[in-house]
């Protein structure tokens, strides 16, 4: 029995449009082809191009320069339901997908794909996620309708997720004072044009989302104030500013402690693009929180 | 879009510019004409990108010089998280796709490579010096055999606490070699300047320090590599005396290898009559400007250099760099040629190359031995892109004007603006190389023609998304091709 035979079965088996069936490393990394069913929404959060359309050519390519292979579709696009800012990508284009499993699909095979980007030229190739029969349902539209919406600058939930999981503590506070850091004697510093120059802020915590206690409810927290390439989605902090902070241990600026007020205090850092939220991002933090 | 502005047009803001640039001609030559090429590398699918894709870099596929792989600072289209992304030409740089395959997340912090002989792999053979800068900055020295697949680089060696890796490729029947120079700070008592060496494809490298003198610390950022046909490889580094704070005294020093950088005393060759230890000293104690802020139009300044060799005869070898210049320079460009083997140096400045307020050096010599000089000055309010070509070391030159574009705008999103490198090579009769600029599509700009992938109205001087919708004006990279004079 042909795969996608098999998946229309399970579908009218469960009637369950919610689910899709997932190939590969999302579904577990490095093993051969494990097949399991993934919530569709956790799939849509880890794609960052999802679009339904039709299967118009097999082994085949869309545009010059992408490789083809047996593994390479052609799908003519229907519906786009979610994609990045920057990616030029309409009804009616072509899209070359290489997709996990080729025979899962036929000339005329009507699909949703979640996917990740591969390459960019004249048109578009992705690479397949996991794939849903048919065109989307209706609470995938609504959830890609709500990612298209996002600004390019806004942290992905997907990104969140890993930033949250990655810090040793989330706090809410209040930046009370930002000064420059001075590095001790000991601290090696070299002269480059990616020197970072590092910058204190103090952050006064209002509340810990993740994490244990904060002695004296302050957190000082190193961060380069240079416009370099190197630090460019790295936090820069304001006095007064207000928000939601992803924190870890300093082990970048080569001194992980500080003394202010003689008293020695571990330094934290902040350094990732998605690390300092607006206050606004609380309710998205707190429910992600909620589910680790 | 496409488009594709005629070479002939007269463009009257360029008529008074090209009585002093010359590209009319001092040999009396007829003008290049239409096969000049000037590429805007960004696709037509990331027609609604806004980045500041700055500091380019380009490498061609020996074998296959179709094949070119281009970078620039642009960030991972799709992901925060994935990999950072090179452009690919399979056409001779009339197309370019953007493929995300380097080993660094999102973007790289640097980023050059080289493709070396890829008899065995018609799409690859590309070497890549990365630095990741997530967190901590870290090396990975990295492969791809087919720069098409949607395989990411393979990382054969990586370390911390580097900077501008710089990479260079040989191919031998024996085993690519690879040279990275890198400033290297995990090198003792700051004799930081290095040279990493594969002599097995990049399976290995041997770090080899190639500063043999005291230093203010460290030295400087730039460590170039250049290799000649017949194995002899040339490095020029800054070698730090002094540094304040906002001024580095540095040596121009060449350093040479004549057995691939593979002898017993690597890059030993060259000893300087002065002291007696490796290194010809080409210049002392150059007063070197270093600032980290919009010094230069938007851009900062601080550490270019270049070295090239003749790829028939590798006793010619030229060097430029930027310093202080002369009173009121902001950061002034000078070329100096050997003709034996680095052993003696021009006492001065070459004719026509010292060249004022200008960055981004980049030298290349084609196998005719015609020297290629490109670099980009701030001009009357205007970033002007320039490749001089000569065949009497800058005696008489022929300057052809690549891009004039304005220098305020767009505003820089970060440094280094325009990059603190741009790159040119030779290959057959073609100078190739690539450089950044602001990226409005008017032709007037660009008085060679110029072709835009992504969308773009030259009529109303608007860039689109593709469905009509206006993008805001940012820095694309832009590869080219020029001939080479006779």
């Amino acid at each position: 029995m042909k795969i996608s035979s098999f998946l229309f079965g399970l579908f009218g088996l469960f009637g369950f449009m919610g689910t899709i069936l997932l190939v590969g490393p999302l579904a577990q990394a490095g093993r051969a082809f494990p097949q399991t069913q993934v919530n569709q929404a956790a799939l849509l959060r880890q794609s960052s191009i999802v679009f339904s359309g039709t299967v118009s050519q097999l082994g085949a390519t869309s545009f010059a320069d992408v490789p083809k292979s047996p593994q390479t579709i052609v799908v003519r696009v229907a519906s786009i339901l979610k994609k990045p800012a920057a990616v030029s990508l309409k009804a009616g284009d072509s899209v070359t997908v290489e997709v996990k499993d080729p025979s899962a699909f036929q000339q005329g095979t009507r699909a949703t794909f979640y996917t990740d980007g591969w390459m960019f030229g004249s048109g578009v190739a992705v690479k397949e996620l996991g794939h849903e029969m048919g065109l989307s349902g209706e609470a995938t539209k609504a959830a890609g309708e709500r990612a298209k919406g996002q600004a390019p600058e806004q942290v992905s939930d997907q990104e969140l997720q890993n930033r949250l999981n990655a810090a040793e503590f989330v706090v809410i506070g209040r930046v009370t004072d930002v000064h420059r850091w001075i590095a001790p004697k000991s601290a090696t510093t070299h002269v480059t044009e990616h020197d970072p120059d590092w910058h204190e802020a103090v952050v006064e915590v209002q509340s810990v989302l993740k994490g244990g206690k904060v002695k004296g409810n302050k957190i000082i927290v190193r961060f380069p104030q240079r416009n370099d390439v190197a630090w460019v989605q790295a936090p820069k902090f304001q006095k007064n500013q207000q928000g939601i902070f992803c924190l870890n241990r300093d082990q970048v600026s080569g001194a992980p402690s500080s003394k202010p007020a003689g008293k020695q205090v571990n330094v934290y850092t902040c350094l990732g693009h998605g690390d300092a939220l607006p206050m606004s991002e609380e309710a998205r933090v707190r429910s992600f929180l909620k589910t680790q | 879009m496409k488009v594709l502005a005629g070479v002939a047009l007269c463009f009257p803001a360029f008529g008074v510019l090209a009585m002093f640039s010359g590209f009319a001609l001092l040999r009396g030559q007829s003008p290049p004409g239409p096969a000049i090429k000037v590429v805007d590398l960004v696709p037509a699918s990331l027609s609604g990108e806004t980045n500041q894709d700055s500091e380019p870099f380009l490498a061609i596929q020996t074998a296959n010089p179709q094949v070119m792989v281009a970078s620039a600072f642009t960030p991972n289209p799709f992901s925060n998280s994935g990999n950072a992304p090179v452009y690919v030409s399979q056409d001779s740089g009339n197309s370019w796709v953007l493929n995300a395959i380097t080993p660094v997340p999102r973007m790289t912090c640097d980023i050059t490579h080289a493709m070396a002989v890829g008899e065995n792999h018609p799409r690859g053979d590309l070497h890549a010096g990365t630095l990741a800068c997530a967190s901590a900055i870290t090396l990975d020295e990295s492969e791809s055999n087919d720069v098409s697949s949607s395989a990411p680089m393979s990382v054969q060696s990586t370390r911390p606490n580097v900077d501008q890796p710089f990479v260079r490729a040989l191919g031998l029947s024996s085993g690519d070699r690879i040279y990275v120079g890198v400033n290297d700070f995990n090198q003792p008592n700051g004799r930081t300047a290095t040279v990493d060496v594969s002599v097995d494809g990049g399976i290995t490298y041997k770090s080899n320090p190639v500063e043999f003198r005291k230093t203010s610390g460290q030295d400087g950022p730039s460590v170039r590599p250049a290799v000649g046909g017949d194995g002899t490889v040339y490095a020029a580094f800054f070698g730090w005396r002094k540094f304040n704070g906002t001024v580095a005294t540095s040596d121009i020093v060449v350093v040479r290898d004549d057995t691939t950088g593979n002898s017993a005393n690597p890059f030993q060759a060259l000893k300087d009559p002065s002291d007696g230890l490796p290194g010809r000293i080409v210049v002392k104690n150059a007063s070197i400007p270093w600032s980290n802020a919009p010094t230069l139009g938007q851009e900062r300044i601080g550490s270019t250099l270049s070295i090239a060799v003749d790829p028939n005869n590798s006793s010619t070898v030229y060097v430029g760099w930027a310093d202080h210049g002369k009173k009121g320079d902001i950061y002034t460009l000078h070329v100096r040629r050997s003709t034996d083997r680095g052993v003696t140096w021009s006492r001065k400045d070459l004719p026509h190359a010292t060249i004022r307020n200008a960055t981004n050096i980049a030298l290349a010599v084609a196998n005719n031995g015609v020297a290629g000089l490109l670099y980009q000055q701030l001009s009357n309010g205007r970033w002007v892109t320039h490749l001089v070509q000569s065949h009497d070391a800058f005696t008489t030159v022929q300057d052809t004007i690549l891009a004039s574009v304005p220098a305020n705008e767009p505003v820089e999103q970060f440094l280094p603006y325009l990059g603190d490198y741009d790159y040119l090579l030779s290959v057959g009769n073609e100078f190739r190389g690539v450089f950044c600029a602001n990226n409005a599509p008017d032709l007037a700009n660009f008085p060679h023609g110029v072709t835009y992938q992504r969308a773009a109205d030259f009529a109303s001087k608007k860039l689109t998304d593709g469905s009509g919708n206006p993008v805001a004006i940012s820095i694309d990279p832009f590869y080219f091709s020029v001939p080479v004079i006779p």
